[in-house]
């Protein structure tokens, strides 16, 4: 892996989820939230939010500015083109300084192709990052659509944030039952149920860390320290085989052995590995480095600034399908000991 | 295709910035232009204390307190002793402060530089006064001091006549060891540019964008204490071989104007990547000598450089015409000195209306935008724009950035 330099870019969130899940109205929701000024969101479906006259500050064919400083753009093209376009416009000073980018992908989409669009552009590289993906999961439907629909499985298993909507129509019970199944795939994301989208921009908005000084707990709510007992404690069988689990790490790794095992495991079962994030102590490196891939993409590994960092262990959380956690456990152990 | 909406880019009293955060400004009590000297001394009671020569009359320099990035406090503020005179450049060791002064006219005074006792940063004594006035000398543009014992610096002396008026400042090392008795050791200049040299004067650039062959930054490192890397204006870059500073030997001069319109005005060598960063001057308000760039250049064989990239440069429809200056300037110079900020990989430099930038150049073949931060205009600007003059990171990653004009003192976080 090429050794990334710095942690750069503005932040970008995907907002994935089922059709029917309630994207729309949560995006409906967010453009509106006072907290969502410099913000700039990408929507898919052109004409699918509604916005009221009132809310509209400046319009072209393509954009719009809210009179709360949100910038609102549509996706014509291709995400890649999109966000290079708007970063252009930002720098020329000819749209608002946005700060983060959130990107409605439709509700067919599978997200990892996303993911590896700001991984591998190197010129979005310099501009963008992934902040992380949110994924909302309908609770009225949401059970039949994990059941029957394998992009609404892999939207739940990516994702860091879960919304879980319309649990007003379905109840506390059927609502817990799908955060109880989302948890089993997925025991990392931070769940929180919302009706009509009420959901804080702020939550949304820090997820991965966003700087090299990035404090303990900043690195924790990226990489919860969870116990992946949940999905032990549920009688339910993974959804498509999909489980997460968090590796630790007491030793540090050296660059060839962690490149190995990340390199063996990608080419073996790349396509069912569907997310990994950790934070390695590397020997030689003062502070440890962030890693992150999606099925057989990494993103060049970014090193944090020392100082202050207590816990000698390194940490790597997995998001696989059919992989079982010894098998892993065994290649990293193996690489190890060579 | 986006289409445009009106956005901050079109106003230049609105910021604009990208992976830098503005923790403080300050406007220097009002006297807000600053010249292109910046310097930071860690004073015995702990502080940190950033020091910074004045563009213009009627002050010398100010220094602030900056121990608390977002808190800055003014420590003291000195005057000229009259207009005709700018310091415009300053550097310090430990305690020890250079000061250049540079005079309007030839035959004036005070034209040398001085050299200051700053333990107690609230009153600044003088030491000692180095005289490089004389009849065809301006005096001293710009100094570099970072060993405790030489001032490198672009200076007249009052025994060198230039063949034209444009050329009168080059390359001058003075051992200051004795801080009361400072002595001359070596000088350089480009042949043909002093009266009675054998070689012809060189070919003067467009009369346009003729501003001379003389010095301006003279850089040495501990790396090669053997090289000086010096911006020799419209002579290009310059590598001087100074193991025997009495007698400096030029190894290597890359000049790239014409086609370009001159000012070469630091050469920054990154070691551990055999390259140079080399930075223009932009002199021309409304874009006039545009283009002025931050080059990368391969040093691999020292005496063949060879550019292999430029930064990218900030978007011309934007800021040519804003008002002011649009162009490269200074560049952080990875000072060997403790409380300057190093990396061979991330390169900062201004771009007056177009503020500070930063590159990441860790792939030199491509490098990449990957900070910038545009200030609003200042109150009362002359040129209705920020003029951003010279930059300096500190070991802390915090960036000091100055106005050119009147807007004083810019203190940023990067965020990256």
């Amino acid at each position: 892996m090429v050794r990334g330099t710095i942690f750069s870019g503005i932040p970008v969130t995907l907002i994935t989820g089922f059709l029917g899940s309630g994207k729309t109205t949560l995006l409906g929701r967010l453009l509106r939230h006072p907290g969502m000024n410099r913000a700039a969101v990408v929507i898919n479906e052109y004409g699918e939010v509604p916005l009221d006259h009132e809310l509209v500050a400046a319009s072209s064919e393509q954009m719009t500015l809210l009179s709360n400083g949100c910038l609102c753009c549509t996706l014509r093209t291709d995400l890649q083109e999109t966000l290079r376009e708007l970063f252009v416009k930002r720098r020329a000073g000819e749209v608002i300084d946005f700060d983060r980018v959130f990107v409605e992908t439709t509700g067919l989409a599978d997200p990892v192709p996303v993911l590896h669009t700001l991984q591998t552009d190197g010129l979005l590289g310099a501009q963008y990052r992934l902040n992380g993906v949110v994924t909302l999961v309908d609770a009225v439907n949401g059970m039949d659509q994990l059941d029957t629909q394998p992009e609404a499985v892999k939207q739940a298993a990516v994702a860091d944030r879960v919304v879980v909507s319309k649990t007003d129509i379905a109840g506390e019970d059927a609502a817990r039952k799908l955060i109880d199944r989302v948890r089993a795939m997925n025991s990392f994301a931070e769940v929180k149920m919302a009706v009509d989208g009420d959901v804080d921009p702020a939550w949304l908005a820090a997820i991965a860390p966003s700087r090299a000084t990035a404090s303990e707990d900043e690195l924790d709510r990226w990489l919860p320290r969870v116990i992946d007992a949940v999905s032990a404690m549920t009688a339910r069988p993974h959804d498509a085989g999909i489980e997460s689990f968090c590796l630790w790490f007491d030793k540090p790794f050296t660059w060839p052995r962690l490149n190995a095992a990340l390199q063996t495991l990608t080419a073996l079962r790349g396509p069912d590995l569907l997310r990994v994030k950790g934070i390695v102590h590397v020997e030689g490196e003062a502070a440890p480095i962030v890693i992150q891939g999606a099925q057989h993409v990494f993103h060049p590994p970014i090193p944090l600034a020392g100082g202050g960092r207590t816990d000698p262990r390194s940490r790597i959380v997995f998001i696989v399908r059919n992989i079982p956690r010894t098998s892993i456990e065994s290649l990293f152990n193996a690489v190890g000991a060579l | 295709m986006i289409s445009t909406l009106a956005g901050p880019g079109a106003r230049a009293d609105q910021a604009l910035s990208f992976n830098m955060r503005l923790l403080a400004h300050h406007e220097l009590a009002g006297f807000g232009g600053i010249g292109e000297g910046m310097a930071m001394q860690q004073a015995k009671d702990g502080r940190r204390i950033l020091w910074m020569a004045h563009e213009a009359a009627p002050k010398n320099f100010t220094a602030v307190d900056v121990t608390d990035p977002r808190a800055p406090k003014m420590v003291v503020q000195t005057d000229l002793p009259h207009a005709k005179v700018r310091s415009n450049s300053l550097d310090i060791v430990g305690d020890t402060m250079i000061v250049a002064y540079q005079t309007k006219n030839v035959g004036m005074k005070p034209a040398g530089f001085d050299i200051f006792d700053i333990s107690t940063p609230e009153s600044p004594r003088l030491i000692t006064h180095f005289d490089a006035s004389g009849p065809h000398s301006r005096g001293v543009h710009a100094v570099w001091f970072v060993d405790g014992e030489y001032v490198h610096m672009a200076s007249g002396a009052p025994d060198h006549e230039p063949t034209h008026p444009n050329d009168d400042q080059f390359y001058r090392i003075v051992d200051v060891r004795n801080r009361s008795k400072p002595a001359e050791a070596g000088r350089w200049w480009l042949p043909g540019t002093k009266k009675g040299d054998s070689a012809p004067p060189p070919k003067r650039l467009d009369p346009k964008f003729d501003i001379g062959f003389r010095a301006h930054n003279t850089n040495v490192f501990p790396e090669r204490s053997d090289r000086a890397y010096i911006g020799y204006i419209d002579g290009g870059a310059v590598i001087l071989d100074i193991s025997d500073k009495a007698h400096p030997k030029l190894v290597a001069n890359w000049r790239y104007s014409p086609p370009f319109n001159g000012f070469c005005h630091t050469v920054l060598p990154l070691f551990s990547k055999n390259l140079l960063i080399v930075s223009d001057e932009c002199v021309k308000d409304d874009g006039v000598d545009w283009p002025k760039m931050v080059w990368v250049v391969d040093a691999r064989v020292e005496s063949n450089l060879v550019p292999i990239a430029t930064c990218p440069t900030p978007p011309h429809s934007t800021f040519a015409h804003r008002g002011g200056r649009f162009g490269a300037h200074n560049l952080h110079e990875n000072l060997p000195v403790p409380t300057s900020w190093r990396s061979d990989d991330i390169v900062i430099g201004t771009w007056f209306n177009a503020g500070v930038r930063a590159y990441d150049v860790s792939n030199p073949w491509q490098p990449q935008e990957v900070a910038y931060y545009v200030p609003a205009a200042p109150a009362m600007a002359p040129t209705g724009a920020v003029q951003l003059n010279d930059v300096y990171v500190d070991d802390r990653r915090i960036v000091y950035t100055v106005d050119r004009h009147i807007g004083g003192l810019y203190v940023l976080e990067m965020t990256f």
